[in-house]
């Protein structure tokens, strides 16, 4: 997983076409993982990554530094471009992640992965969201917030709360 | 507050679940994004799209001078059609021929009889010697009266009412100096002033309303001709024969009621009788008395014509003495059209840009709403 990539100023989108490809260098697999684990969808999220990072590439002189870094505002054309297709198919595939290899870990580790995939997909779309914007794609609670356009406490309560929900699962578990 | 060692184990775990792309995916998609993520759908190439595609190439800035410069090129060409409609002669001409309406009239080729004292066809060229815009008169004449006489073998004796508007072009210093020859032009053919205005300043000029003497209309017009240029001339006539001849027939039959009463009342017998004739003829009077006097009005319109006179300066003035000044006035004159366009197209295209900003609002409202509602779907 890539690090969250915090854009200066001088290096805002808008700024050129070079820092632009940083920022797809840097948040590639990042928008597709969050994709992913919205969609749940291996070909829908590569669908929505793509047209993500077309819009973005289109807006890139439409970027304000000022109202957030470049992470965030990629992320947020990704959360439309996700939701969009999220109304325009009306459905939702089953989550599909990297099989679990549990042969590879112990016992307790790999019941745990299934546990806890168990627990993703009973989970509602808007907390899965937040589980795919903080642990797949590695966004801050400050990117998270400006991705969803609430306060940094509230997303940071909002995650906390969804912890909270998948750890009684995995603890509530046979 | 430091974090659970369990969170952390299962933030852990979540981040264990993170899904990767296939390298395919991966592969394709770093072409794209190095070929500048060209449109991936046949439809994107429709000719619209593909305009709006090539104005997005462009970037804002350029976009803002296109639009800039296709503004002040409409803005332009507006204050142009404006201003050359603005400075459009009237709609007369220097030739009275043109301007002169015909309903439906008859041009004599014959000589007018005395009661028509005006010049005719053939009189006023010789009566306007050197002024190139001779009228040529007009007649408005019922065609049943016309040809009754024309049948009876006899030339038509018709009563013509003359009205004629005059434009001159002089400098502005010269205005005084013109008002003056008016009047001395006015004096020689023994015409009448009935009103003047002379008006000092930018727009100076001179208004007059005048009687001339139809026998002498053509050498009063040939003499306002000669004070400055002239730069418009119309000259009208109308045919008031039908009534100046109806009220002269009925003004005949009104004296021979008085004739007639005046033979009664010398032979009434009783004092009764005689006062209910003088009565009667007292009313047979004022009829007449009415009469006589819209028939002299009749002759009096046959027997003046009625000239309206203006002497312009300022803005039209002739070439060649087009000057700094004028230039001045020009630009001013360009400038306040330029703004009434700007102003007429931006209330025009204001309440537009409203309803265009309204209607985007809305749907980027509604489409936050629906966004945000297909997640509790």
């Amino acid at each position: 997983m890539s690090e969250a990539f915090v854009a200066p100023a001088t290096d805002a989108p808008r700024d050129g076409d070079l820092a632009f490809d940083e920022l797809y260098r840097s948040s590639r697999d990042d928008v597709y993982a969050y994709a992913a684990g919205l969609l749940r969808d291996r070909a829908v999220a590569e669908d929505v990554t793509a047209t993500a990072f077309e819009r973005a590439y289109r807006k890139r002189s439409h970027f304000d530094p000022s109202r957030g870094n470049g992470r965030a505002w990629l992320f947020g054309i990704a959360r439309n471009a996700a939701l969009d297709e999220i109304r325009r198919r009306s459905r939702q595939a089953e989550l599909v992640s990297d099989p679990v290899d549990a042969t590879s870990l112990d016992a307790e580790r790999g019941e745990l992965r299934l546990i806890l995939v168990a627990a993703l997909k009973k989970l509602v779309p808007r907390d899965r969201e937040l589980v795919a914007l903080k642990y797949f794609a590695g966004l801050s609670n400050a990117e998270i917030a400006a991705v969803l356009g609430i306060s940094e406490s509230n997303a940071g309560t909002k995650l906390h709360r969804v912890v909270t929900k998948l750890r009684e699962a995995c603890d509530g578990a046979p | 507050m430091e974090p659970r060692r369990d969170d952390l184990d299962l933030a852990a775990e979540l981040r264990a679940l993170r899904p990767s792309p296939e390298r395919t995916f991966a592969a394709a998609l770093d072409a794209r994004a190095a070929a500048g993520f060209p449109r991936r759908t046949h439809a994107d190439y429709s000719p619209i799209s593909s305009l709006a595609a090539r104005l997005r190439r462009l970037g804002p800035r350029r976009l803002l001078y296109a639009a800039g410069a296709t503004a002040l090129a409409s803005i332009a060409i507006a204050t142009v059609v404006v201003a050359t409609n603005n400075s459009a002669p009237e709609p007369v001409a220097l030739d009275s021929r043109q301007g002169v309406e015909r309903p439906h009239h008859v041009q004599f080729s014959g000589s007018i009889p005395k009661t028509a004292n005006g010049p005719t066809e053939s009189s006023a060229g010789s009566s306007a010697q050197g002024d190139t815009s001779a009228p040529q008169f007009s007649t408005e004449v019922p065609p049943s009266e016309a040809s009754a006489d024309l049948a009876r073998g006899r030339v038509p004796h018709r009563d013509i009412k003359r009205s004629t508007e005059i434009g001159l072009l002089a400098e502005p210093a010269d205005v005084a100096d013109d008002s003056a020859d008016v009047f001395s032009a006015v004096h020689n053919v023994g015409g009448i002033v009935l009103h003047s205005t002379t008006t000092a300043g930018r727009n100076t000029g001179a208004n007059f309303d005048l009687l001339i003497p139809s026998a002498k209309l053509g050498d009063a017009l040939a003499a306002f001709s000669a004070i400055d240029e002239v730069r418009t001339r119309h000259e009208a006539t109308t045919d008031i024969t039908a009534p100046t001849v109806a009220i002269g027939e009925r003004l005949q039959d009104s004296r021979a009621k008085i004739a007639g009463l005046l033979s009664q009342l010398s032979a009434a017998e009783t004092a009764s009788e005689s006062e209910a004739i003088e009565i009667e003829l007292r009313d047979a009077h004022r009829h007449a008395a009415a009469l006589r006097s819209q028939l002299a009005g009749l002759h009096r319109r046959v027997d003046y014509s009625r000239v309206s006179l203006r002497i312009e300066s300022g803005a039209a003035a002739p070439s060649g003495s087009w000057g700094i000044d004028d230039a001045w006035g020009d630009a001013g004159h360009i400038l306040v059209i330029a703004a009434g366009v700007t102003l007429v197209g931006l209330a025009v295209l204001a309440p537009l840009a409203l309803l265009y900003l309204l209607a985007w609002l809305a749907y980027r409202f509604w489409l936050r709403i629906r966004r945000e509602q297909a997640l509790d779907a």
